[in-house]
């Protein structure tokens, strides 16, 4: 359900959901105030209604009583009248009956006639009538007859009474004038009379009254019958009912049984009200009968209508409330549309502007929208931001190339920095050598170099200039410069920081100064001096594990200008490693403010590899691991150096005798190399010569494929020459030594050469594989 | 094969019996039999070699200087070095020849 909302409302423009959610609350509670007020106003309205269906019916019962009952006193009085007249003076009666009538005119009652009836003392039926009969307001006659019948005359006449009461006939056709009428008479005797004379009567024209009755309308579909004693009706819509059927007679007719209990009520002289249900004349739907008796006629007015006769005003209401609430929702979204219109126009002009804005187009300024609410502050809002961006684009702009500035300027700084770091590791047989330098800015204070000083020494330096930017990147550029051009003049360490320290210290009014550790490896022997100025201890790497060095203490260079250095000596053999950091190794420092440390730095080299790119990884790997996520503090630099030796130098030559000499110089050459000392040099010489004139003169007595591979290695202070043929399997070894106590004249010639090449060398090996001789030579050179 | 050139050269000075010869460069398997080709041992009792300008002597030399010992051996001659470095010194002491070389 919610989901459903939601769907809808995200899924129809503003304007639309607006519209039918307006329309929506206003029909809503239109139908509630209709329904309120129908259901509030229904019970009042048909209380309303009855109340009015009441006061019309008395009104009528009050107006015919109110006729009756006049008409009545003055029967009565003219009755009196006559009681003191005799029956002889005719010209009394017709006065008398005169007077009646004129009497009669100042009322509202339209009489057709009044009349006098002096029946035989014998036959009440027949005797003399005197009528006055009064023809708009004017009597025009007065008849005297003699009726033998008076039930032929009056047929409503069942008998003559003969008590001293108002008699009201029911209601008959005038045969002379044809109108209804009904008449009031009372039984009289003239002055001294015993016995009734007669009758004294008023007939009533009922014509007005019944057209007044007939032209009475309560609401839509009320109408009001007036009932005579009998039940008859007297008015009624249907010509063919009235004056013809008596309540009792339609119920019948009608089949409606009700009706018979209004009759019944009636003849009692009572009154009341009945519903009843299914009314032919209404359209089959329930009427109600309202019934009020005119006491002393004993007649009755009855005003039935339509039960829901109430409901039309409602109905009325309810149309009205509906035109209206038409006529409000379509003057509602007229409205909502028109501002709808004008708003979203307005936001749409906003949207585009902002789409604009966004884009980097600024250009386009704001209409002025005087509205100081909704898109006015929107629009407000939009101009400010447009102020506000421009202004910080500006500012940004003009930061950004005051820092393209700066930055160029560090560029160009590390650029030069960088350029200054030995970056290509150079490809030696002798060593390897990897370096890493992150700097914690991007120009640091921390430098190391490498190169060569000549074929066979290798420099490698570390350096940390105090602090950081560009003041150090300089100082720290002057200080790779001097101690790379000094140490061009060959000269010792403790001299090359000593001229370094000198013009390091001059000018150096802001007293930075760099420590530094720098050696030199004489690559034929691993013979190494060092120096540090208050530089962290290197690592000395061997076969029994890492340990710091201990070098000979010096001051920092660039502070004392008449400082002197001492320096260091070592050997490294073939494998051993020098391991140079900077404080921002050992002084990396985690989150906990903790160093990394010397100890862990021991630890992990003590792990280590012999390539030095892997210690080099290894270590900045484990420092990572160590700060976590805690900012680099200082540049991290480290130089890994292992070395490894001279190894081998490999000569192929045909086994000729002629090529001896080339060989020797090719041999001594390679000693030359590795710095072998002159005795050492002679004494391999010697050896050398021996065997391989040995080999070229014996191994191949064909002479085919004849070759020698000579092949030189230094490794571990021990320097050899491996000669290796594939002639005829031969172990100079084997010979018997010549008799060196012999006097010359009996020496023998031969035998002497493997002699002397056993005398002047240290090592002598031979083995046979692959179908080579292998016959190698060594010697100690540090002997 | 030129060994006058690069290979070994024999100055010879005759002195009535006595012939001393200046070697200079190599004295080797190739070089050696030159020291009995070129030398002309008649009427010589004394034969001197000049071991100055040498700096390797092998095993091929010492055999030419034994034959030529040898060869002298019948007129009672001998042969003698001098000027020899210490390494081929060394050398001759290794082999017992020592007596050969002249302080």
């Amino acid at each position: 359900m919610i989901d459903a909302f939601k769907f809808w409302m995200s899924k129809h423009s503003l304007k639309f959901k607006l519209n039918v959610s307006i329309l929506t609350f206003v029909c809503i509670a239109f139908l509630s105030l209709a329904l309120f007020i129908s259901n509030y106003s229904a019970p009042i309205l048909k209380s309303q209604l009855d109340d009015n269906a009441q006061k019309s019916v008395e009104a009528y019962v009050a107006d015919f009583a109110h006729l009756t009952v006049l008409t009545e006193r003055i029967i009565l009085n003219t009755k009196n009248t006559l009681s003191q007249m005799s029956e002889d003076n005719v010209n009394a009666i017709r006065m008398l009956l005169n007077s009646a009538i004129e009497t009669v005119i100042h009322t509202d009652l339209d009489f057709t006639n009044a009349w006098l009836y002096i029946f035989n003392p014998e036959d009440v039926s027949s005797g003399d009538l005197y009528i006055s009969t009064d023809y708009k307001n004017n009597i025009i006659d007065f008849e005297i007859e003699h009726i033998d019948n008076l039930y032929n005359r009056f047929p409503w006449f069942k008998e003559v009474p003969k008590k001293e009461n108002i008699y009201w006939s029911e209601p008959y056709l005038d045969t002379k004038t044809n109108k209804t009428v009904f008449t009031c008479l009372i039984p009289f005797k003239f002055i001294n009379q015993k016995d009734f004379n007669g009758l004294l009567a008023l007939t009533i024209d009922l014509t007005d009254i019944q057209e007044s009755i007939n032209n009475f309308s309560f609401y839509e579909t009320g109408k009001l019958l007036l009932l005579s004693k009998t039940g008859l009706y007297v008015t009624y819509p249907d010509p063919d009912v009235a004056l013809k059927l008596t309540i009792f007679e339609l119920a019948k007719k009608l089949n409606q049984p009700k009706l018979n209990l209004i009759g019944q009520d009636l003849l009692a002289g009572r009154g009341g009200q009945v519903i009843i249900p299914n009314v032919p004349v209404f359209n089959n739907s329930a009427a109600v009968f309202f019934y009020a008796p005119i006491k002393n006629l004993g007649w009755s007015f009855c005003l039935v209508y339509a039960q829901h006769e109430f409901l039309k005003p409602i109905r009325q209401f309810q149309i009205i409330i509906a035109v209206a609430l038409l006529v409000s929702v379509l003057l509602l979204m007229l409205i909502i549309n028109i501002i709808f219109h004008h708003s979203t126009k307005q936001l749409l002009m906003l949207s585009r502007i902002a789409a604009q804005y966004g884009r980097g187009n600024f250009e386009q300024k704001f209409k002025f929208i005087p509205n100081s609410y909704d898109i006015g502050i929107l629009a407000k809002a939009l101009s400010n931001m447009r102020t506000n961006l421009l202004n910080y684009l500006d500012r940004e702009r003009k930061a950004a190339s005051e820092k393209q500035k700066s930055q160029s300027e560090l560029d160009i700084a590390k650029h030069i920095q960088k350029s200054a770091l030995s970056t290509t590791y150079p490809e030696n047989e002798a060593f390897k050598i990897a370096t890493t330098m992150i700097p914690a800015k991007q120009v640091g204070g921390d430098f190391y170099d490498f190169f060569f000083i000549d074929k066979n020494k290798f420099a490698i330096v570390i350096a940390d200039v105090s602090g950081k930017g560009i003041p150090a990147a300089l100082y720290m550029m002057k200080a790779i410069t001097l101690i790379k051009n000094m140490s061009r003049s060959k000269r010792s360490l403790d001299f090359i920081f000593k001229s370094v320290n000198e013009q390091l210290c001059e000018g150096n009014d802001t007293c930075m100064f760099v420590t530094a550790f720098m050696a030199i490896i004489d690559l034929r022997n691993g013979s190494t001096s060092y120096v540090s100025a208050g530089h962290n201890p290197p690592l000395l790497g061997n076969k029994d594990g890492y340990k710091f060095m201990i070098p000979p203490k010096n001051i920092v260079l660039g502070i004392n200008e008449k400082a002197t250095f001492t320096k260091g000596k070592i050997n490294l053999s073939s494998g051993d490693h020098l391991f140079l950091y900077t404080d921002g190794v050992t002084e990396a420092q985690n989150s906990s403010s903790k160093f990394y440390g010397e100890k862990r730095l021991l630890k992990i080299l003590n792990k280590a590899h012999d390539n030095p790119q892997d210690n080099i990884n290894m270590v900045l790997n484990d420092t990572r691991k160590f700060v976590k996520n805690c900012p680099q503090s200082d540049d991290i630099t480290m130089l890994d150096f292992i070395f490894l030796g001279r190894k081998q130098n490999l000569l192929q030559t045909t086994a000729d005798i002629a090529k001896l000499e080339k060989v020797l110089i090719w041999i001594k050459d390679d000693m030359n190399k590795h710095n072998i000392s002159d005795k050492a040099q002679f004494n391999m010489i010697t050896a050398a010569e021996e065997i391989f004139s040995n080999i070229a003169s014996y191994a191949y007595p064909e002479k085919e494929n004849a070759f020698i591979k000579i092949q030189t290695e230094l490794r571990n202070s021990t320097y050899s020459i491996t000669f290796k043929d594939k002639g005829k399997k031969y172990n100079p070894l084997n010979n018997k030594s010549p008799d060196i106590k012999a006097k010359i004249q009996d020496r023998k010639i031969g035998g002497l050469g493997i002699f002397i090449a056993k005398k002047v060398t240290d090592i002598m090996t031979y083995t046979h594989k692959d179908g080579y001789n292998i016959l190698k030579i060594g010697i100690d050179i540090n002997k | 094969m030129d060994n006058e050139s690069e290979g070994l050269k024999i100055k010879q000075i005759r002195d009535g019996n006595t012939l001393t010869c200046k070697l200079t460069g190599w004295l080797d398997p190739n070089t050696s039999p030159d020291l009995i080709s070129k030398i002309d041992l008649n009427g010589i009792t004394l034969l001197v070699f000049d071991m100055k300008d040498i700096e390797y002597v092998f095993s091929s030399g010492i055999r030419a200087f034994l034959i030529l010992q040898k060869m002298l051996a019948p007129v009672n001659g001998s042969v003698k070095l001098i000027n020899v470095s210490d390494n081929i010194r060394s050398i001759f002491e290794y082999t017992g020849l020592e007596s050969m070389i002249d302080f």
